[in-house]
């Protein structure tokens, strides 16, 4: 935030200079993405190369719909990550909310059980929870002892349980619930308030920039999510946008790459965040910034 | 559940002392409260014993078992471990893990740290060039994977097409065991810097200005404010970038699966394509769960050095 200094203009000019060099650079794979994506198949091969396409050929987008259902790929991805903010909002802000207000006994245990489950890495956790979902008794044809069928395997249930409340929400929600004065609360209780109404009325709504970095967060992952689906699903009725990149990846000839059709769906996948990102920066750059995830 | 939603260990965890409520109406009135917070715990709570706890625990079992989907589970000792570490190719992957981390880390967070500081000052379209050098990190690790993955093309893809500029006959990148690897790294630092940035950013803030006015009093120049400042300063943020970042190199999947398949000859296979091969194209469940098991003491090791190092035991 200070300027400390005044800075003489050479420096200022140099500094916008390499800024402007760097942003750039890191912008310009996005830029190539959708530049390619309108771009002809002579385009792509031509040399010397061109940023711009000669002809802007829209119906890129179109054929890459042909080739791989992206609009079912698509409302599959807003059902499962709309699920997971829901879900998440509601039932970690009630246990945050728990953890922040209420003495009981077990709750440091809980506290920090929820902490260290909040370090376990996917991979330590990921071979059993696909294990435990295709054994679901008494789904996808399986018996009672979780044989004969698939259980959750390519089921919503599949897509949508296993990742829908996560303890780093719990935390960030405790941390936010602790922040706030109780007077409200207790005041609410000699109204006669019950404790959810509580919870619902009068404690949420004074930590609504929680809500919204911990569901922008959550979208994020959901959205950006790959290996789960990858390992859960096995038809295009169930499968998300980021899979279905890697029907693009193959979709010529000789399981050979259409550019322009993979960067259109590269940009279709993509979008999405990139627009929420640029709507939403504040809130996501304070939840990073207090938590480190990612 | 991606690989890059771990969180740091380094956040602190404090219960603060609540005051005990005294006389019989209080009393009523808090077992009626403990029943309710244990009601708004459980979800939450048994979501996370099933999905999270029991598969630790069952990671650790099946490892010492033979189990595939296939056959009858057996118990068998250490076997999966002697395999994994007599397979040549599990032991390529732990060295490429950790060349993909030494590589990707330290890079990222020296640029990182250095446009923190840029972008520290009151500058005009601030929020642009952060936005911009943080744009990578938003979107989805596959999609952008998809852009390198034009990008590496030997014929059509923008980086030999630049190299033809100068003359030069770019290499075939990602199908020649040379370049595989370092061209996955080199997506890696590009994705990598925004994130580090943003929590270098908000520890740059909490650096109390009289330091500075203090040392431009004694006559320091800019680098030696930085030097004796700002780095020191930037210690704790340092620790906790680093171990976050490694934790999150350790486990690059979506990558490795989208440029490369581990290839070519098994020249950018890590950790966790090893592991997902195992499990999910062989269905050597055990053998995978030993393989994570590995991984994750690298981790948990990586963990207490970073509490070691970051003088922990304060909490205690």
């Amino acid at each position: 935030m200070s300027s400390r200094e005044r800075v003489n203009p050479r420096t200022r000019v140099a500094t916008h200079v390499l800024l402007v060099v760097t942003s750039l650079t890191m912008v310009a794979p996005f830029l190539w993405m959708a530049l390619t994506s309108f771009k002809t198949d002579r385009d792509i091969a031509t040399f010397p190369p061109t940023w711009l396409p000669s002809s802007w050929r829209v119906g890129n987008y179109a054929d890459a719909l042909s080739v791989a259902p992206f609009d079912i790929y698509f409302r599959n991805s807003l059902i499962i990550s709309i699920g997971h903010v829901v879900l998440n909002l509601v039932f970690a802000s009630l246990a945050g909310f728990a953890l922040a207000r209420y003495r009981f006994r077990g709750r440091e245990v809980v506290f920090l059980g929820f902490v260290a489950l909040l370090m376990i890495p996917t991979y330590t956790k990921i071979v059993p929870q696909f294990l435990i979902a295709k054994t679901m008794p008494l789904f996808g044809g399986n018996d009672i002892f979780g044989y004969g069928g698939s259980g959750w395997v390519n089921t919503w249930w599949g897509l949508i349980i296993p990742g829908a409340v996560t303890p780093f929400a719990v935390f960030l929600f405790r941390q936010f619930y602790l922040s706030v004065p109780h007077e409200l609360e207790d005041a609410a209780r000699i109204d006669g308030l019950g404790e959810w109404r509580i919870w619902a009325q009068i404690a949420s709504p004074l930590i609504k920039p929680a809500f919204v970095t911990a569901g922008l967060l959550t979208f994020q992952d959901s959205f950006n999510n790959f290996l789960w689906p990858l390992l859960i699903t096995t038809d295009d009725n169930k499968r998300v946008v980021q899979l279905g990149l890697s029907v693009l990846k193959e979709s010529g000839e000789g399981f050979t790459t259409q550019w322009n059709l993979l960067m259109a769906g590269t940009t279709m996948a993509s979008l999405p965040m990139i627009v929420l990102f640029l709507l939403t920066q504040r809130y996501f750059v304070q939840g990073l910034a207090t938590t480190g995830i990612k | 559940m991606t690989a890059s939603s771990e969180i740091s260990p380094a956040l602190p965890v404090e219960v603060p002392p609540v005051a005990p409520a005294p006389g019989r109406r209080r009393r009523q009135a808090s077992s009626v409260r403990t029943r309710v917070a244990w009601a708004m715990v459980a979800p939450a709570g048994l979501h996370a014993l099933f999905w999270i706890a029991l598969p630790v625990l069952a990671t650790f079992a099946l490892s010492v078992t033979n189990y595939s989907v296939l056959a009858p589970l057996r118990f068998v000792g250490l076997d999966n471990y002697t395999r994994s570490f007599g397979d040549p190719i599990f032991l390529t992957s732990i060295w490429h893990t950790v060349v993909y981390t030494f590589f990707t880390v330290p890079v990222a967070m020296a640029i990182a740290v250095f446009f923190a500081v840029l972008l520290n000052q009151q500058i005009r379209a601030r929020s642009w060039y952060r936005a911009a050098i943080f744009l990578p990190q938003v979107t989805a690790t596959v999609a952008v994977a998809m852009v390198w993955y034009q990008i590496y093309d030997p014929y059509s893809g923008l980086a030999n097409k630049l190299l033809a500029f100068l003359g030069i006959t770019g290499p075939a990148w990602l199908a020649d065991p040379n370049y595989a690897l370092p061209s996955v790294i080199v997506m890696g630092v590009w994705q990598g810097i925004g994130i580090k940035m943003i929590i270098y950013l908000a520890a740059l803030q909490n650096i109390p200005e009289e330091l500075y006015e203090a040392a431009e009093l004694d006559g320091a120049n800019a680098w030696q404010r930085f030097r004796q400042i700002t780095l020191p300063m930037l210690r704790p943020a340092t620790l906790f970038v680093g171990v976050v970042s490694i934790i999150g190199a350790f486990q690059a999947f979506d990558q490795v699966y989208v440029l490369t398949r581990g290839g070519p000859a098994n020249a950018t296979t890590m950790m966790t394509y090893e592991i997902y091969k195992n499990a999910f194209a062989t269905f050597q469940m055990g053998l995978a769960c030993a393989k994570s098991v590995v991984l994750f003491v690298f981790l948990f090791a990586l963990t207490m050095l970073n509490r070691k190092l970051s003088g922990g035991g304060e909490d205690e």
